[in-house]
């Protein structure tokens, strides 16, 4: 499905490379090339991304090129990313594997004359152009704020739960940036709920059936667990699925982060009382705007946040809410 | 399959090696009583007889144990089969797939549906098995290499079914078999203890469960008797593939969606259920039963710390040493009873 909507982009592009070529020679002389490094390929997140980097290339008439690694790893994610370098696009969009490892070989790519723009995650501090330190020559941070959307979800959550009770975290390990900061604002946003007490994170290595177990463990010591945060599909899935086979589907509130289209019938169903959808698509396609932007000699935001969407039984329908489901198509 | 009226091979063993070969069942003993007096000074309340306490922990153990099952034909035969990570996420995508198209397009009823799903799944990993098996057994490529790089490929094929994504299953019936009981049984432990009675029976008492034996303890012995070696290596990791497929297809079933990265978290949790359980990875030893117990004490561990609310942190270090005891338990059994010890 990808590789057919990506044709349909080449041709696309290709039209309005040809149609820009009779109306505004400047644009013919040379056509801008990007690429999308994601942090791996094989994720519903990035997909998303892509999705929304296609249309923002479509509509600036830019090349877009994607490749990425098929998992979350440094050594296999810096190969990808010279061998992209070496097809010199105008700039490269990435999401960093790390936020140190990765400094070196952008550096090097953005010595060879090469903008880089972080999506979704970053490398050193994150806050760019400062003129200080040796990771400030990206132009510019586009994500969503995962600290917020921690916030968000324990505002809905602690919501969900009447403010009292005892909920916890499932997440996937420690030291992942984003599924920390989820972590770090979840427990920021429960302290507006004094009723409510927050247990040990349980840390899953993204196995859903160790979620599922883990939340059953709990809630065999807590038998007033009144909600789970899960900090990513996998952690989200396994609790609500631990809830099924304690018995206690819906009586136990189940937050999630991420937006997958399986999210929607299990809404309906009560196994998630509700779930953070990120903006994929927004990211893909400020990213490839701000990048363009800086090709182009346009002054740029060093950093570029996205929103969230809180998705509920009531207004997954909605339209408006609907159209947040990560979705290859 | 042949049944033949050979002995079992535990006819053979020495009364001590009997209590040997259960060690692992010891072993699980100790950690459910530790569990018990910890969790009643933690919690007020036992481990042990507690269904709610149970139907976690099997449900917990059936995943790696429906993997750890096939690996264990393949371990005794001197063999791994890594690719099983990914199989399981093939099978699982594949699954989703035909239970949607069943009831979308084939006008088939939800528990058609289902079974539909499930067969098709498990189908779908045919062709994995019977190529890791090609491989290894006429290409002569290691199991260890031969099955790494299946473990790509339907990693691969997996993710491109699901382009990158999950694939949602809206369908009653298989949710009931994935989260069902009957009684107080969930309907995955009663599937799971079906093939551990049924694999228990292959490889104890047919006769190819004797070649897997024969074949583990010397390739070119069991050769030389006549057992066709590379029939048989085809056949074990045929098998162990199509239990990966049973294990993708359930996960469907449970989770609502077909996942590509299903397995690949339990890949190394059953060749642990595997080892703990008292089989030797150079070959020629290991039981059902004993895989069976090696699940139960990881599910125990895991569940157990989390339930007397153990720091995370330290769960990690706890699982780790655990297996590493077993390990070396094991070790110093086989040099005590003059077994082969791994160097």
């Amino acid at each position: 499905m990808d590789r057919r909507s990506m044709m349909k982009f080449a041709g696309a592009a290709g039209a309005v490379a040809g149609l820009g070529a009779l109306t505004s020679p400047a644009r013919a002389a040379g056509k801008v090339t990007i690429a999308l490094i994601p942090g791996l390929t094989a994720d519903g997140f990035y997909v998303t991304m892509h999705k929304g980097a296609i249309a923002a290339a479509q509509a600036l008439g830019v090349d877009l090129i994607y490749q990425g690694a098929a998992e979350w790893n440094v050594a296999l994610e810096v190969p990808v990313l010279e061998a992209v370098v070496a097809k010199k696009p105008a700039a490269i969009l990435i999401a960093p594997n790390d936020k140190q490892q990765l400094i070196a070989p952008l550096k090097k790519a953005f010595d060879a004359g090469i903008q880089i723009v972080c999506v979704d995650t970053f490398i050193g501090t994150g806050v760019f152009q400062t003129g200080s330190g040796d990771a400030d020559f990206p132009v510019s941070y586009v994500a969503s704020d995962n600290v917020l959307g921690g916030k968000m979800a324990a505002a809905a959550l602690g919501k969900a739960i009447g403010g009292k009770g005892k909920v916890y975290v499932a997440n996937v390990k420690p030291g992942i940036s984003t599924t920390d900061q989820r972590e770090q604002g979840f427990k920021e946003g429960m302290k507006a709920f004094p009723g409510a007490q927050v247990l040990e994170t349980q840390f899953n290595d993204d196995d859903a059936n160790k979620a599922a177990a883990q939340f059953q463990a709990v809630l065999g010591r807590a038998p007033d667990l009144a909600g789970v945060f899960g900090a990513n599909l996998f952690s989200a899935s396994g609790a609500a699925n631990g809830a099924k086979q304690a018995g206690v589907a819906g009586k136990v509130k189940i937050a999630g982060f991420d937006a997958p289209e399986s999210i929607v019938a299990q809404l309906k169903d009560g196994t998630f009382e509700m779930t953070i959808a990120q903006h994929p698509a927004e990211i893909g396609y400020f990213g490839l705007v701000a990048a363009y932007a800086k090709v182009t000699g346009n002054p740029v935001p060093t950093a570029i946040g996205t929103g969230f969407t809180v998705m509920t039984k009531a207004n997954i329908d909605d339209p408006n809410v609907k159209k947040f489901l990560y979705s290859s198509k | 399959m042949t049944t033949a009226a050979v002995p079992a091979p535990s006819a053979r063993i020495s009364p001590l090696a009997q209590v040997a070969r259960l060690r692992a069942w010891l072993f699980l003993i100790l950690l459910a009583a530790t569990f018990e007096v910890w969790t009643r000074i933690a919690n007020g309340a036992s481990f042990v007889l507690s269904v709610y306490n149970l139907q976690a922990i099997a449900i917990f153990a059936s995943a790696p144990l429906m993997l750890g099952l096939g690996q264990t034909f393949v371990i005794i035969s001197a063999g791994i089969d890594l690719s099983l990570g990914f199989v399981m996420g093939l099978a699982s995508v594949v699954a989703a797939h035909a239970a949607n198209f069943g009831l979308a397009r084939l006008g088939m009823g939800p528990a058609e549906a289902a079974l539909f799903g499930i067969a098709v799944g498990v189908l779908a990993t045919v062709p994995a098995g019977l190529v890791n098996g090609w491989l290894i057994a006429v290409l002569k490529v290691p199991p260890f290499i031969g099955t790494l790089g299946m473990y790509g490929v339907s990693r691969g094929a997996a993710y491109l079914l699901a382009a990158g994504m999950t694939v949602a299953v809206n369908d009653d019936w298989y949710g009931a078999i994935g989260n069902g009981r009957l009684g107080p049984f969930p309907v995955l432990v009663l599937l799971t203890a079906v093939a551990c009675v049924a694999l228990h029976y292959v490889l104890s008492q047919t006769r190819f469960g004797q070649h897997v034996y024969a074949m583990g303890a010397s390739k070119a012995a069991a050769s030389r008797a006549g057992i066709d070696v590379r029939r048989l290596t085809m056949k074990i990791y045929l098998l162990s593939a199509v239990m990966g497929g049973v294990a993708g297809a359930l996960y469907t079933g449970r989770f609502s969606a077909g996942a590509p990265q299903a397995g690949e978290p339990l890949l190394l949790d059953s060749i642990a259920a595997v080892v703990i359980g008292g089989a030797s990875l150079f070959g020629g030893s290991g039981t059902i039963w004993g895989t069976v117990a090696g699940a139960f004490v990881i599910a125990v561990i895991q569940y157990g710390l989390v339930l007397v609310d153990v720091e995370p942190f330290w769960q990690f270090i706890a699982v780790g040493g655990i297996i590493i005891v077993s390990v070396l338990v094991d070790q110093t059994q086989r040099r005590f009873l003059g077994g082969r010890v791994d160097e």
